[in-house]
């Protein structure tokens, strides 16, 4: 992935689909990120009524459309993560797991499926509480850490943090199954590493160390890892201003990032199919007006 | 002006007079390979205001335990040897001017 592709789209729902079909008709390059089977937002609505040309479709087949039609215009999915989104002046720079991959615009369109950050993590952020184990993990050399997991993927991270720190505390949010006697198979060559099944409530600065107020008590470390699978889009892209829990786009779709542009559920209500569809159509259009300036 | 590499014992020197910015990074951290480019280019922009320094944290952790940096890049704004504002993770170049501009 060494090349600069024109557009980035992050989303496959309506806005991410429709973003992707129009700047592919404008012949820019796209690289279209998300889940492979669109957004399951779609797929899972029982029946959309109001979506022009085809009435009462169930989500499920108005997915399958979306697909088609991807296909037909030769337009792949690419089904991988995007943990950050720089925004450096002429470009923005997309790390997808531990790779980076530019464009020189990109299109927001991942929807609002992100939850309310615990009480006192956005006030520790980068003070004890970080998002990313594999980049801080070596500022945790001989010290604790608590790691709270969204989906198993997670436990690599926690290997590799246990590698450096004296002790990881692992509570995975995912399972249900008795915590306490998972962590000798989970981690086997991992003695350091203890897992606990209990429900985060809330995090606090308490005397230098950080406090993870839970419903089976308090743990305390030197800092606190949220592995989620979703992050909000302010935290996603550093510098993005938002409105509320919505990111704030003028009638263009642009963000206050120069080259950035958002549409769909993630810039506010109503949500609905259609709306985000139109939406995805301005945005890659403004995002072609914005490349095109590039190049002049 | 760039941005200039220094270790802890340059460090106290670097900073004693007029505003220094310093960027704490580490060659392992993503972020900080991103934010590098925008530091450097800022030092352009701002030159004769500000003077930028780059310390590696796993280099001289005796600076980065001093200033209790539990994530990077943690980029610290010192006026006459004094921390007197810091920003934890990326930012992009208008931001990141507005926050050292604020501290001048």
């Amino acid at each position: 992935m060494g090349k600069r592709y024109d557009v980035a789209i992050i989303g496959t729902g309506p806005a991410g689909v429709s973003a992707a079909i129009t700047a592919t008709v404008r012949n820019k390059s796209v690289l279209l990120l998300g889940s492979a089977s669109v957004s399951d937002k779609v797929s899972k609505a029982h029946m959309i009524q109001n979506y022009p040309g085809l009435p009462d479709i169930p989500g499920q087949e108005l997915a399958q459309h979306f697909l088609d039609h991807l296909k037909k215009m030769e337009i792949p999915i690419t089904d991988r993560k995007v943990t950050m989104i720089y925004a450096m002046g002429d470009y923005f720079s997309l790390q997808i797991d531990q790779e980076f991959v530019e464009a020189s615009a990109v299109i927001l369109a991942i929807g609002v499926s992100f939850g309310k950050p615990f009480p006192g993590e956005d006030e520790n952020l980068g003070r004890g509480v970080s998002y990313c184990a594999t980049c801080d993990a070596a500022l945790y050399r001989g010290k604790e850490a608590v790691v709270v997991g969204y989906a198993p993927k997670e436990e690599a991270d926690v290997r590799f943090l246990a590698e450096m720190a004296q002790k990881v505390t692992y509570i995975p949010v995912y399972k249900k199954e008795d915590a306490a006697a998972m962590a000798p198979e989970l981690f086997p060559d991992r003695p350091n590493v203890e897992v606990k099944q209990v429900k985060p409530l809330g995090i606090e600065k308490r005397d230098g160390r950080m406090v993870l107020a839970t419903d089976g008590g308090e743990i305390s470390a030197d800092g606190i890892f949220l592995l989620r699978e979703s992050v909000s889009p302010g935290k996603l892209v550093p510098g993005l201003e938002l409105d509320g829990n919505h990111v704030k786009v003028d009638r263009k779709m642009a963000t206050n990032l120069p080259g950035l542009f958002a549409a769909g559920d993630i810039t506010g209500t109503p949500y609905q199919y259609v709306k985000s569809a139109g939406e995805g159509n301005v945005a890659a259009l403004s995002a072609v007006s914005w490349i095109d300036s590039l190049k002049k | 002006m760039s941005v200039k590499k220094i270790d802890s014992p340059e460090f106290q020197d670097a900073i004693k007079s007029g505003v220094s910015v310093v960027d704490f990074n580490a060659t392992w951290c993503g972020p900080c390979k991103m934010l590098a480019p925008v530091l450097e280019s800022l030092s352009e922009e701002m030159a004769g205001k500000a003077a930028f320094y780059a310390m590696d944290v796993d280099d001289n952790p005796d600076i980065a335990q001093q200033f209790g940096i539990a994530s990077i890049p943690y980029v610290a704004v010192f006026k006459d040897g004094q921390k007197v504002d810091e920003q934890v993770g990326f930012v992009p170049q208008p931001q990141l001017k507005a926050f050292v501009e604020r501290n001048l």
